[in-house]
């Protein structure tokens, strides 16, 4: 059998499309369809109970907004730190390629290593910590930072700026890169500024990257689990539960499956949102 | 007086950038040493008031004890098996697909890129659900091959983009000589485009190994057997005991980052351009 070339494009691409359809399209509908259920016993068809339930639910709303304060601060401060070093690091500096990796560490170990190393630094009696803060002298006495309601969360992205900072920066570090060195030359003959270098070259230069470092980052912060799981497990109370922390108990702990499946299916609608922009520039770039 | 201010002019920016690069090596390394420094000292050491730095007594106990009094053997070799098994099979099928889509334009080519872009976006949750329900019908819970098969979800989607990038570099001319000279395109893509990108090969296994080395999620929804769990889950229920011995933690949390720490160092050069889906080339 042969067949023409112009059709050869289905024998490569369509095996893995497939396979994505059975292993990812298929229970990704079958979320769905359970979101839509009845959860009494013996009850068919459909219904919006769940979504229902879910405006109703005190936990969800505040759920909702811990993520939305963990996601935007975790990517607000990603943006700025990462941005800071990539800079830092594109200029003339010895030994770069030290840094870099150094940099880049916090970044490469699992969720759930970042997540019991902090836990174990946050601890108010015997962690790493406190004992720095107080021999520097910028704190007096020990603080208790994820069981203190008021820190918690504060404390949460604190790691999580750890732990994400450095694919930003190494996003934007490639994209300073591709700036042409002439553009900055030109500015300054021109009699700019560093200042308005930066406005005027720096930013614009960077724009893609800029929105390809806030889709990607903003997607995996709301997705993120084994940080928080591991570190906090969504406490003291609910103060540090997301999202996907309180799915995973919805399902796993209360066996609630229709109402879970309700919370992923509002997170995917919103995650999808978020990166259709990006979405949509690669696919018609390519 | 005009010199010795322009030198404090470029002097203090220098030192200003030296600060701040310190202070960040800082920020970046110390829960690294913290770590280090715990998993060297003894069980009474780890709860001396105040925390010492550099242990009094240093002892690698714990890093045998992981192995020992521990199951990390079991583990490690879990998610080994469970990592590469994936890692192999998304890369063979990325690399088919990343061919398709580099050498052939179609109807429905952007829609399909979208699809698999759109992918990479679902959260986990939306699906270890339905998955714990699919897995158990057909006797997989509690499974390697029921972890590989949901760790697909990741890593089909990266190590395609990955691929594409791969492939995009190889000259097309060189498909077409070897048409001219009677080859498929099955038989060219095996003899000729995979041989030359054998090396993006290696570093998508990799990459793609270690995306299902450091996941959670689903190893916490679809194992539960000690004899079946993977290097993240046996160290996130460490922590759920009800006496932590951190020194052990520690260790076991070390020895677990370890192979993830040595690749990414490894392989940084290739990372942005697989998770960004090539939009940032490096």
């Amino acid at each position: 059998m042969r067949i023409n070339d112009r059709y050869m494009w289905t024998v490569f691409v369509l095996p893995a499309f497939f396979l994505l359809i059975l292993v990812l399209g298929w229970p990704a509908i079958t979320s769905i369809l359970y979101s839509f259920q009845p959860t009494q016993a013996g009850a068919t068809g459909y219904t919006l109970a769940s979504y229902k339930s879910l405006l109703k639910d005190p936990f969800f709303k505040t759920t909702f907004w811990n993520t939305v304060v963990f996601v935007s601060f975790s990517v607000g401060s990603h943006m700025i730190l990462g941005l800071a070093v990539a800079m830092v690091l594109n200029s003339a500096l010895p030994a770069k390629p030290m840094f870099r990796v150094i940099a880049l560490l916090p970044w490469v170990v699992p969720d759930v290593v970042a997540g019991i190393i902090w836990k174990w630094m946050y601890n108010p009696i015997y962690g790493a910590l406190n004992d720095l803060l107080i021999k520097v002298g910028i704190l007096e006495n020990p603080v208790e930072w994820l069981s203190n309601p008021k820190l918690a969360m504060i404390s949460a992205i604190l790691v999580n700026l750890w732990r994400g900072f450095p694919f930003v920066m190494l996003i934007l570090l490639a994209g300073l890169q591709a700036i042409p060195r002439h553009l900055y030359e030109a500015a300054a003959i021109d009699g700019a500024s560093k200042l308005t270098q930066f406005i005027y070259v720096t930013l614009p230069g960077l724009r893609k990257m800029i929105v390809v470092a806030l889709a990607l980052d903003i997607v995996w912060e709301v997705r993120r689990f084994g940080l928080i799981q591991a570190m906090t497990q969504g406490g003291p109370g609910i103060l540090t539960e997301v999202l996907s922390t309180y799915t995973y108990k919805q399902y796993f702990q209360f066996f609630r499956f229709e109402y879970a499946s309700a919370i992923s299916v509002v997170m995917t609608v919103v995650l999808l949102m978020v990166s259709l922009p990006y979405i949509w520039m690669i696919s018609q770039e390519e | 007086m005009v010199a010795a201010k322009s030198t404090l002019n470029t002097i203090l920016p220098k030192a200003l950038i030296w600060i701040f690069l310190i202070l960040v090596c800082i920020y970046c390394l110390i829960p690294f040493a913290w770590m280090l420094s715990t998993s060297l000292k003894t069980e009474a050491e780890a709860f001396r008031i105040p925390p010492t730095w550099i242990p009094l007594e240093p002892t690698v106990d714990s890093y045998i004890g992981i192995w020992v009094r521990k199951n990390f053997g079991i583990y490690f070799l879990n998610s080994t098996i469970i990592s590469l098994a994936t890692a192999i099979l998304s890369t063979f099928f990325g690399a088919l697909a990343g061919y398709g889509f580099s050498r052939f334009l179609f109807r429905g080519r952007k829609f399909l890129i979208g699809f698999f872009l759109a992918t990479q976006m679902l959260p986990g949750v939306l699906l270890v659900g339905p998955y714990f329900k699919i897995l158990s019908r057909f006797g997989l819970y509690d499974t390697r091959t029921g972890l590989i098969i949901a760790f697909l979800t990741i890593c089909l989607p990266f190590s395609t983009w990955m691929m594409k990038g791969f492939i995009d570099k190889v000259p097309e001319e060189l498909d077409q000589s070897a048409m001219v000279d009677g080859c498929s395109r099955i038989g060219l893509f095996f003899k000729i485009v995979l041989p030359i990108v054998a090396p993006g090969m290696v570093a998508t296994i990799l990459f793609a190994f270690l995306l299902a080395w450091g996941d959670l999620l689903w190893a916490l929804c679809l194992t539960s057997r000690e004899n079946m769990i993977t290097v993240t889950l046996g160290i996130a229920r460490t922590v759920g005991e009800f006496r932590i011995i951190w020194p052990m933690l520690m260790a076991g949390s070390l020895v677990g980052g370890m192979p993830a720490i040595l690749l990414y160092i490894f392989l940084q050069r290739l990372l942005v351009q697989g998770l960004t889906a090539g939009a940032v080339k490096e």
